[in-house]
């Protein structure tokens, strides 16, 4: 209760900022399974119908994405129609904040008991994988330097351009869908 | 690398040393527990260490109500809970999990069963699952290297479906862990080296992973001083119950510390080859210590060159240039395991095994990508990073 009077406003500031980001990741990932390879490598051996989830304990924001085959990720918001196969909890807000916010690598926040991996650990590190390609995608390269371990390699500047434009591209395009529909 | 945050727990109760076994009947009879079942295997028994521990319990007029000898190395959910059965036929009210890896993780997923009821332990599986306190369970290490008698996490393959099963749980943590020089006395030799390279392994993978902390750090260099120390000499010694009791401490300690800091590549590769080419644990962490911590020389230079104090000791440190330490360090391990080869043809490359082909590194690769543990290696791996880890630990 005393938290709350005190800081009202930065609690609900950073819930809505991982809100947010949480939608902007959700119609990435959608995207770049739909434009970059290796990505569609990760996610191809992925069950048909595996439902992935990122949300905030106990019952914050979600993100909650399917593979509907051949290495394609659908986006579902933060409803899903089935339970999960494999879900990322992190254990506070402020926790889902510091790694959303890129103050906090992904690796480090896992390193730093932030969040619970549930579901097929296997399946778990894939997708680890395949957040990492994302970030590196659309965020700046100094960016993204401080959300992943190692920026990969066979990200050249242009592809990079060239890929985020699009990926900006098709988000805009979702976020424009869903604001008509 | 400092550590902005961090988290530690070890709430079990360590007794070692010379007549520990003797402290069971009284450790049980402190948490009310007066009908102990055993769980074991074969191996155990065949080697005549379970005397030891029932005349303890005797003597002190403690029955054990049910043995169970028949854990495969491989434990599965049917064990489970034809054990789970058993015990609640004979009303058992307390568990004791003597042997390896395999029968203590057999013994908490009992645990689990008889504690929350039910026959099927796959209802159990993930993190975090368990909300209450389990039936009282002591272990008693007979190999020393696991360290499953201070984890959290258990693994229990279903056979049905041909997966393995994932326990995590702060509450699979047992009451008591009894290290007793007498259990690992008669290892044979390729097993000794082979475990007590696992420990040095999850001593040396905690000091250097990304989850590395102040205390864990503590029990890391602990536990690198003492297998430095006593494993040649246990070697070459084989029934020196002292030197024993430092390799077991040993195998305790790294495994408090892997448990609070988790282990990295070496691991990943491991279990992958394991699965694969069914190589023992043991052998592979040996096999790979080297070439992964090469691989990741840059990232962890300065805590690699700080272990040079706990594997060659206080002269060979100040002897070495600051600049040099890691590099000492890596060439201590492989040392190490030089005299290993020379004592039991502990193998050193993928090829010495004779068992692994070349053709099988590419699945090895790709199956040590996907390995929970690579999360925490303090240097990216890609497919090609690992492939050529294995290609340089091939021969
Ligand atoms: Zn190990």
């Amino acid at each position: 209760m005393l938290a709350k009077r005190f800081q009202p406003m930065a609690s609900h500031a950073r819930r809505l900022y991982v809100e947010l980001m949480f939608q902007v990741m959700g119609r990435a990932l959608q995207a770049i399974s739909e434009v970059d390879s290796e990505v569609q490598r990760e996610a191809r051996t992925l069950p048909q119908g595996f439902l992935f989830e990122m949300m905030v304990m106990p019952n914050g924001s979600k993100l909650i994405v399917e593979h509907i085959g051949e290495g394609r990720f659908h986006y579902h918001g933060g409803s899903a129609p089935r339970p999960m196969d494999v879900s990322i909890r992190f254990k506070h807000l402020a926790h889902a904040f510091l790694v959303m916010s890129f103050q906090e690598k992904t690796a480090v926040a896992f390193a730093n008991d932030r969040m619970l991996v549930d579901g097929d650990v296997s399946y778990a590190m894939r997708m680890t994988r395949v957040l990492n390609r994302l970030e590196s995608f659309i965020l700046p390269r100094i960016i993204a330097r401080r959300a992943v371990k190692e920026y990969p390699e066979n990200l050249h500047l242009p592809e990079k351009l060239i890929s985020a434009a699009q990926i900006y591209l098709k988000v805009a395009t979702h976020f424009v869908q869903t604001a008509r529909a | 690398m400092t550590k902005t945050y961090y988290e530690f727990f070890c709430p079990v109760k360590v007794i070692a040393g010379k007549a520990a076994l003797e402290h069971i009947p009284y450790e049980l009879n402190g948490l009310a527990a007066k009908r102990p079942m055993i769980i074991t295997d074969k191996g155990v028994r065949a080697a005549g260490l379970l005397e030891p521990v029932i005349t303890a319990c005797e003597e002190s007029g403690l029955d054990i109500i049910s043995i169970y000898d028949d854990v495969p190395p491989d434990s599965s959910t049917t064990v489970v809970r034809d054990i789970a059965a058993i015990y609640r036929k004979e009303k058992c009210d307390s568990i004791i999990a003597i042997g390896g890896g395999s029968a203590i993780d057999t013994g908490k997923a009992v645990n689990i069963l008889v504690s929350e009821g039910g026959t099927d332990i796959a209802k159990y599986t993930g993190a975090g699952v368990l909300k209450h306190p389990l039936k009282p369970f002591f272990v008693v290490p007979t190999t020393a290297g696991t360290g499953s008698e201070v984890t959290s996490v258990a693994v229990i393959t279903d056979e049905a479906k041909g997966v393995k099963l994932p326990f995590s749980s702060s509450y699979l943590l047992p009451n008591a862990a009894i290290i007793d020089p007498r259990m690992t006395l008669t290892l044979p030799p390729h097993i000794t080296a082979a475990t007590a390279m696992d420990a040095m392994t999850h001593a040396v993978e905690s000091f250097t992973c990304m989850a590395k902390n102040p205390l864990s750090d503590a029990y890391a260099t602990a536990a690198i001083k003492k297998v430095s120390q006593s494993l040649l000499h246990v070697m070459d010694n084989p029934k020196d119950s002292h030197g024993r009791l430092e390799l077991a401490q040993a195998s305790t300690m790294a495994g408090i510390a892997f448990s609070n800091s988790m282990v990295g590549l070496v691991h990943s590769l491991g279990h992958a080859t394991g699965a694969i080419c069914h190589l023992p644990h043991g052998l592979c962490m040996s096999l790979y210590l080297p070439y992964v911590l090469e691989y990741n020389l840059e990232t962890i230079r300065e805590p690699l060159g700080e272990l040079l104090l706990y594997l060659e000791g206080p002269e060979v440190y100040a002897a070495t240039p600051a600049s040099r330490r890691a590099e000492a360090s890596i060439s201590a391990l492989r040392s190490l395991r030089d005299a290993l080869y020379k004592r039991c043809q502990l193998p050193r490359t993928l090829k010495e095994t004779g068992k692994v082909t070349e053709d099988q590194l590419d699945p090895i690769a790709e199956m040590a990508l996907d390995d929970g543990s690579i999360m925490f290696n303090p240097k990216e791996v890609t497919l090609t990073d690992a492939r050529a880890v294995l290609q340089r630990a091939w021969a």
